[in-house]
């Protein structure tokens, strides 16, 4: 089964840890601006702090629009046919999320390639902000949170006789089992 | 060749009263010496200083301002953010610094330059445009009056882009406050020693900066090998998730339990209600997300909002330690949320917390013993913990009115209106002493009086290891502690790295020769290195003599020989002025200063070249 980068921008710090690991991987370069994804930061709101990465999308707009097919979606991975590649950009455009970079040293644009299934961003991230999980995971958290996000962790709400109330949740503590 | 990459070797000089920049080479042989960060703003400072015969004005155009980060910054290893901010200090007169994290510095680095220089004074508020290889002084009068935040917002839409780095300074900065900070990434400060009024002085706004270059390394591969080893320590280490939870607002706990946490301008060295300011509380109610520097896995900096309340809606990056204690505990004030606002008021209009909490602290104390009056306080009474009285204090420090003039010109200023309140207002050479209670350690207490900038605990904090192992230290241990710590800070400046990795992990510091070696491709041992930081300590001594600055300004504050802590574990201590004059002796000694504290005379020579 197909596995894809998930962000959680709740976690990530805005380092640039996975800039730097993505560049040197890659071009054996010191340069954040050399890497296929982008923390983007904003402030003071909203606060903000987002690794942009590429969603390898199942229907690829920056497939869609390349003129000499150079991208294509194989395996899970959008990857860049770089002997196809004529650098016209139109794919930077296109994609929705701006997930392609462009760097004047490099011939081509800098597209994710997965690192083969084994991202360098993924295993070098300080908080886990960026992972890599099955396809089917997608959205799992969000459930999840957006369900326990009715109601505090520890408290119980009910109605009675119409009346909202919470009663705190009796844990059972360690010395009672 | 000694240096074979870690440089771009281009030195960038803008003279703002000629409207001209220029790009300069930088010479192995001076690389090589001075390294980078602190070192070429030391070395910078003396030739300035030497070519106008020792007479510069601070807030002159001839002050020369340098922004430095090191060849280490920008790299990829624990925490490169670093940046230094180097110019003579309008608080102190003398040799004055601050360093900043976050990423500017990366990013200045990325045009292709390893230094800049600031010199002259634009004719219009002016804001200095550094995109790859161009450089352009772009007026934008509009700023004027403008907080930190709303001129970076107002020049990333003039320039089209929000992928840019920028340091402004804020009122504060253009009121000449000498306190002022350069502010970068939100909630970056370079905080100390009145760089802001610096920048103020010269009409310049901000510096914007956007690089795509390479950041020079030598030999990648063992790089990273080096980064993984040091990582895995620091991720490994007991207190590393703590460190990422808490950042250094962990330490009000720690300093309230051994009791050099500042109450009420340094009167108590415990504050009752710590637990209402301490990390705890943040985690509890505030904190809603991290943020890290440059290629820093430990991300201490806290990011907090105001949920409900009177100040709801306060978002901060922030607060550390120092601006917690002194604008919390400091001022009496109990209330974390009263913290996070005056840290915003503080951050947004480009005032330095730690100076601020001190000079209002003092007023407070000032107001209480009869020394102020209610007349100078402008007809508003002021006392402990009064949060609305603190927050005008702060805005009319920034915006220089009817007291705030007086108490942004900071302590000496003060004392120079109130001649009694040199026993109230805590500093040394001018420079507002930081949160940590020096009576109860002589070795912190050595560490301010003999600090080249002023009473700036990160010049050396010997504080922890002697709270924690000192009782029983001989004076050579007590010396030799205090003169190790200022050896290694400067080299972490020098390099543009994070201290804290070392001193609040302990990364051991030989991981830093190796990064030196694997960026610069120089082979050198950490003793070499610590050498060259040391020249740098004896280059700024000897700048500082030259500025009139002698021995006897190598004494500390009035309350720490003479007003003991009123409770906790430090109640009743104070430094005995015999212990110190023993030890500042030994110190002098140990360094080869004369007795009256002067570097000796070939210094001058070595240097001037």
């Amino acid at each position: 089964m197909s596995r894809r980068l998930a962000v959680i921008p709740e976690e990530c710090s805005g380092c640039g840890i996975c800039e730097l690991v993505c560049a040197i991987k890659h071009f054996g370069a010191n340069n954040p601006k050399k890497a296929a994804l982008r923390v983007v930061t904003t402030y003071p709101h909203p606060v903000m702090r987002m690794p942009v990465v590429c969603s390898q999308c199942r229907v690829p707009v920056c497939a869609q629009v390349c003129p000499v097919d150079a991208l294509r979606w194989i395996d899970g991975v959008v990857q860049l046919d770089e002997k196809e590649c004529v650098s016209c950009y139109k794919c930077v455009d296109a994609c929705p999320f701006g997930a392609i970079y462009v760097h004047e040293d490099c011939e081509y644009p800098i597209k994710c390639d997965m690192c083969g299934g084994d991202p360098e961003c993924v295993k070098k991230c300080p908080k886990g902000a960026i992972r890599l999980i099955p396809e089917s995971a997608l959205g799992e958290s969000k459930r999840i949170n957006n369900v326990l996000s009715y109601a505090q962790m520890k408290e119980i709400e009910y109605y009675e006789k119409g009346e909202k109330k919470t009663i705190q949740y009796a844990e059972i503590g360690k010395e009672e089992l | 060749m000694t240096i074979k990459s870690g440089y771009f070797k281009k030195h960038l000089h803008v003279d703002l009263t000629q409207g001209a920049a220029e790009r300069l080479s930088l010479s192995d042989a001076f690389l090589e010496q001075w390294i980078g960060g602190r070192g070429f703003g030391a070395k910078m400072t003396w030739d300035n200083l030497r070519k106008h015969n020792f007479k510069i004005d601070p807030l002159g155009p001839e002050n020369l301002l340098i922004i430095a980060p090191g060849p280490l910054t920008g790299a990829y290893l624990p925490s490169s953010g670093k940046n230094s901010f180097i110019a003579i200090s309008p608080a102190t007169g003398l040799y004055g610094d601050s360093s900043i994290g976050g990423a500017f510095g990366v990013e200045l680095r990325q045009t292709g330059i390893d230094v800049l220089t600031v010199t002259g004074r634009a004719e219009e508020l002016s804001v200095l445009f550094i995109d790859n290889g161009a450089t352009s002084i772009l007026a934008m009068p509009e700023l004027e009056g403008k907080t930190c935040l709303e001129a970076e917002g107002m020049i990333k839409e003039k320039l089209g882009t929000h992928a840019v780095h920028v340091a402004t300074i804020g009122v504060g900065g253009e009121n000449l406050v000498k306190f002022a900070c350069v502010n970068s990434d939100w909630g970056r400060n370079a905080g100390r020693t009145g760089i802001g009024a610096v920048m103020g002085s010269k009409n310049l706004k901000a510096i914007v900066v956007r690089g795509h270059k390479d950041l020079p390394v030598h030999d990648i591969a063992s790089l990273v090998e080096e980064n993984d080893k040091a990582t895995k320590y620091m991720t490994e280490h007991k207190f590393f998730k703590m460190w990422q939870q808490e950042g250094l607002m962990n330490v009000i706990e720690y300093a309230n339990e051994k009791g050099i946490l500042p109450a009420y301008n340094f009167k108590d060295s415990v504050f009752a209600k710590h637990d209402r300011i301490n990390g705890a509380t943040m985690l509890d109610g505030y904190k809603i997300g991290d943020s890290a520097c440059f290629s820093c896995p430990m991300c201490c900096s806290n990011i907090c909002l105001v949920k409900n309340g009177k100040y709801a809606g306060t978002v901060v990056e922030g607060p550390e330690y120092e601006s917690c204690a002194m604008l919390g505990s400091n001022l009496g004030v109990e209330s974390f949320a009263a913290v996070l606002r005056a840290n915003q008021l503080c951050d947004e209009l480009g005032i330095d917390t730690i100076s601020a909490g001190s000079v209002i602290a003092a007023t407070i104390e000032g107001y209480e013993r009869g020394i102020i009056s209610l007349s100078d306080l402008d007809g508003r009474e002021i006392t402990w913990g009064d949060e609305d009285g603190i927050f005008e204090l702060i805005r009319k420090i920034a915006r220089r009115e009817g007291i705030g003039d007086t108490l942004a010109g900071g302590a000496l200023r003060i004392i120079s209106r109130w001649p009694e309140m040199e026993k109230v207002v805590l500093h040394v050479k001018g420079l507002e002493q930081s949160a940590y209670d020096s009576r109860p350690s002589i070795t912190m207490a050595l560490a301010y009086a003999t600090s080249d900038i002023g009473a700036h605990h990160a010049r050396a904090w010997t504080i922890a290891k002697e709270m924690e192992q000192g009782e029983s230290w001989s004076d050579d241990e007590r010396v030799d502690h205090v003169i190790y710590h200022q050896k290694l800070r400067p080299l972490f400046d020098m390099l543009g790295v994070c201290r804290l990795p070392w001193i609040e992990l302990g990364l051991s510091e030989r991981h830093y020769e190796n990064f030196y070696k694997f960026v610069t491709g120089h082979e050198r041992t950490l003793e070499d290195l610590l050498k060259l930081s040391n020249d740098v300590y004896d280059l700024t001594r000897l700048i500082n003599t030259r500025l009139g600055a002698t021995g006897k300004d190598d004494t500390l504050p009035y309350k720490v020989w003479a007003s003991p802590p009123l409770s906790g574990p430090t109640a009743g201590r104070v430094i005995d002025r015999d212990d110190f004059g023993r030890l500042l002796s030994l110190y002098y000694r140990k360094r080869g200063w004369s007795e009256d504290g002067l570097p000796p005379a070939d210094v001058e020579a070595k240097f001037s070249d």
